[in-house]
C-alpha cells in the first residue's frame, strides 16, 4: 500500500498532527513520557522577550463544554529559551516550531533574531493573537496593515519559514491572512482561543481574576472549519488549523477544509497519548484495512 | 515514566456522606512508579464533558491495587464516583513529587479530605502520629495511623476546635518530619504554631486547579517563595513549605 504524506514547507510528515501551542510545552514532557508517537511536529509555548510570571492564579476554570485560561503567557523569555530549553529540543524526536509574542510590533522580530542564533527550530509561528500592549491594547491581529507589518518585520531577519496565527477575535480573518501573505509569511495558522468569560449570576463574580480568558474546546470545530475554508480560498500559503480537534474524523474535516495540518490543544491536555490515538484513527478510516 | 491507562474497578464505597473511595487494579509498572504524594489524573467517564481530567492523590497503594478518596463535588467527581465493580475509569499517572520519605517519627496534619494520602504515606514510613481537622465525624477520613488526634469543630469526635488547637500537646522532640495538607489558610495557621527547628522539615502537599497534570500547561501555578509560580504538577504537589509565598498563595487562594 502506498504510505500516506502530509507536507509543510517542502518537509513530508506521515502524519499531519502538530501540538497547539501553550497545550505541550517545548514537547519535553511529552518525549519522557513517550507520547510523540504520530505528531508531525510540535509547537512551542509562547515564547518573549523578557521572562513572564504570567497571570495570577485560577489560571483555567471549565465551563458546560470546554475550558477558559487565562495563562498570560507564562515563560522564561527568550535567553532562557535558547540557553537552556532549546538544546534540550534538539533530542525531540519530531521537529519544533517556537511560538513567539509580544507587547510591540518590534519585538516579535527581536525574539525571532535571538531565536536565530538555535540551530533546534525547524519554523516560527508568530501569534498575532495577543494585545498589542504598545498600540493600545487591540490584538495585533486586528488590524491588516499590523499583521502584515509584524510579518514583514520578522521576515526580514528569519531564515526560517514561519506561520502567523490569526485570531478569530477581532477584525476580519481573511483579510489578516492575505496581509500575513503580504508582509511573507510562509503559512497562517487558523485560528486561536475564542476570548470568554464564566461568571456566577447569583454574586457578579468572574470565575478569571482578569475576567475574561481564552476559550477552546471541542466544540470551536465547526468554527475552525469554517475559518479554515475561507482563508484557504483567500491565501495561496499553507494554513493550519487549530481548534476543536477531538478526534480522528475531525482532523480529517479540517484537511478536506482547505488545511495542510492540523493541530491539537485541548484534546492533549486530556489525551497526552492524543498523537498516536489520532493517527491510529485517521489510518484506519482513509485506508481501512491497511497495517 | 507515566502511563495512560484503563484501571478496571475492584470496589466503590461511600466512606462517608458524599465522600467515595474508588479501588482500581494497578498493574507492576504503576506499582513500581507509585509513591506517596504522588497523583493520577482520571477522565470522568461518559462523554467528552467535562474535557479535563480530575487530579486525585493516592489515598492508598496495596495488595495490586490502588485507591483514591474524594468529595463528590462537581460534575467531573459526580460522574467518576458512579462507576461500580468492573467497570474502567481512564488514569493518567503516577504523576508529580511525592513526599521525601526521610527516616525517623512523622507528624501527619491534615484538614478535612487532605488526609486523603495519608494512609499510603503511614504504609511507606517507620511510624507516626496523626492530627486531623474536620468540620464533624461525617468529614473525617481515616488516616491510617494508629495514634490519630482529632479536633472537629462541632465536637462530634475528639475535642471541640481546629487542627490548630491540637498542636499545644505536641511533643516536637518527637518528631523529625512534619506532612501537611488541607485548605491553605488552615496549613498556614499550622506552620507558624509548628517550632523552629522542626517547621524547616514541613513537605506541603499543594493542590491547584490543574490542566494537563504533567507540566506542559502551566495552569497549576502556585505563587512561589522565590518569586513567580512553581507548577504543583511536576515540581509538587509535595515540596518543602518554605517552597510556598503563603501571603501570595492564601490571596489567590
Ligand atoms: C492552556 C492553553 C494555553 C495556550 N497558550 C497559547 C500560547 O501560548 N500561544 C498561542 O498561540 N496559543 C495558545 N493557546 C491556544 C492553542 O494553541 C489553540 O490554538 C487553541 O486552544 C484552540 O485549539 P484547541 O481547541 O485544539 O485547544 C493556548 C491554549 C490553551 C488551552
Amino acid at each position: 500500500m502506498k504510505k500516506v504524506t502530509w507536507s509543510l514547507w517542502g518537509r513530508k510528515f506521515d502524519s499531519p498532527l502538530m501540538l497547539a501551542s501553550g497545550t505541550a510545552g517545548f514537547g519535553l514532557e511529552l518525549m519522557k513520557m513517550g507520547m510523540l508517537d504520530g505528531v508531525a511536529a510540535v509547537v512551542s509555548k509562547a515564547t518573549t522577550l523578557a521572562p513572564r510570571d504570567g497571570n495570577p492564579p485560577p489560571r483555567i476554570v471549565e465551563t458546560g463544554f470546554g475550558i477558559l485560561n487565562s495563562v498570560g503567557l507564562a515563560n522564561p523569555g527568550v535567553e532562557y529559551v535558547v540557553d537552556e530549553i532549546l538544546p534540550m529540543a534538539a533530542g525531540l524526536p519530531v521537529p519544533l516550531l517556537v511560538n513567539v509574542a509580544g507587547e510591540a510590533r518590534e519585538e516579535f522580530a527581536a525574539v525571532v533574531e535571538r531565536l536565530e542564533t538555535s540551530p533546534v527550530p525547524m519554523a516560527y509561528e508568530v501569534n498575532v493573537s495577543c494585545p498589542n500592549v504598545a498600540e493600545g491594547g487591540k490584538a495585533f491581529g486586528a488590524s491588516p496593515e499590523v499583521v502584515e507589518s509584524v510579518s514583514r518585520l520578522v521576515a526580514g531577519v528569519s531564515s526560517r519559514p514561519f506561520s502567523v496565527k490569526l485570531t478569530p477575535n477581532e477584525g476580519d480573518i481573511t483579510e489578516s491572512a492575505s496581509a500575513a501573505e503580504e508582509g511573507g509569511a510562509g503559512a497562517v495558522t487558523v485560528s486561536n482561543t475564542f476570548l470568554g468569560m464564566k461568571l456566577d449570576w447569583r454574586t457578579g463574580r468572574p470565575a478569571l481574576l482578569r475576567k475574561v480568558g481564552g476559550y477552546s474546546s471541542p466544540a470551536l470545530l465547526p468554527l475552525t472549519v469554517a475559518r479554515v475554508h475561507l482563508v484557504s480560498e483567500a491565501v495561496n500559503i499553507p494554513v493550519l488549523a487549530s481548534g476543536g480537534v477531538s478526534g480522528p474524523e475531525d482532523v480529517l474535516e479540517l484537511l478536506a477544509a482547505g488545511a495542510a495540518m492540523v493541530q491539537v490543544g485541548t484534546w492533549l491536555m486530556r489525551r497526552p497519548g492524543a498523537g498516536s490515538e489520532l493517527m491510529k484513527g485517521i489510518l484506519d478510516l482513509i485506508s481501512p484495512g491497511a497495517e | 515514566m507515566s502511563i495512560d491507562m484503563p484501571a478496571v474497578v475492584l470496589a466503590r464505597e461511600e466512606v462517608l456522606p458524599g465522600i467515595v473511595r474508588i479501588t482500581m487494579e494497578a498493574g507492576d509498572e504503576f506499582l513500581e512508579e507509585a509513591a506517596p504524594g504522588r497523583f493520577i489524573q482520571v477522565e470522568a467517564p461518559g462523554g467528552i464533558f467535562p474535557v479535563l481530567r480530575r487530579p486525585f492523590t493516592l489515598h492508598r497503594v496495596e495488595d495490586g491495587a490502588f485507591s483514591i478518596l474524594f468529595r463528590v463535588k462537581g460534575r467531573g467527581t459526580r460522574k467518576i464516583s458512579e462507576v461500580s465493580s468492573g467497570d474502567t475509569l481512564r488514569v493518567l499517572g503516577p504523576l508529580g513529587r511525592g513526599y521525601r520519605l526521610a527516616g525517623g517519627r512523622w507528624l501527619l496534619v491534615g484538614g478535612g479530605l487532605g488526609a486523603a494520602g495519608f494512609p499510603f504515606l503511614a504504609a511507606r514510613i517507620e511510624s507516626g502520629t496523626a492530627l486531623l481537622g474536620a468540620s464533624s465525624s461525617d468529614d473525617l477520613p481515616d488516616a491510617g495511623v494508629a495514634d490519630t488526634r482529632v479536633a472537629t469543630e462541632d465536637g462530634s469526635v475528639g475535642i471541640r476546635g481546629l487542627v490548630t488547637d491540637l498542636l499545644p500537646d505536641v511533643d516536637w522532640h518527637e518528631y523529625s518530619n512534619v506532612a501537611l495538607c488541607g485548605p491553605v489558610a488552615m496549613m498556614k495557621a499550622v506552620i507558624k504554631a509548628v517550632p523552629p527547628g522542626i517547621r524547616e522539615r514541613i513537605q506541603v502537599s499543594t493542590e491547584a486547579r490543574m490542566g494537563c497534570g504533567w507540566g506542559a500547561c502551566e495552569c497549576c501555578s502556585i505563587p512561589a517563595a522565590a518569586g513567580g509560580y512553581f507548577k504543583c504538577c511536576t515540581a509538587g504537589p509535595v515540596v518543602p513549605a518554605g517552597d510556598i509565598d503563603w501571603s501570595r498563595w492564601e490571596e489567590t487562594d
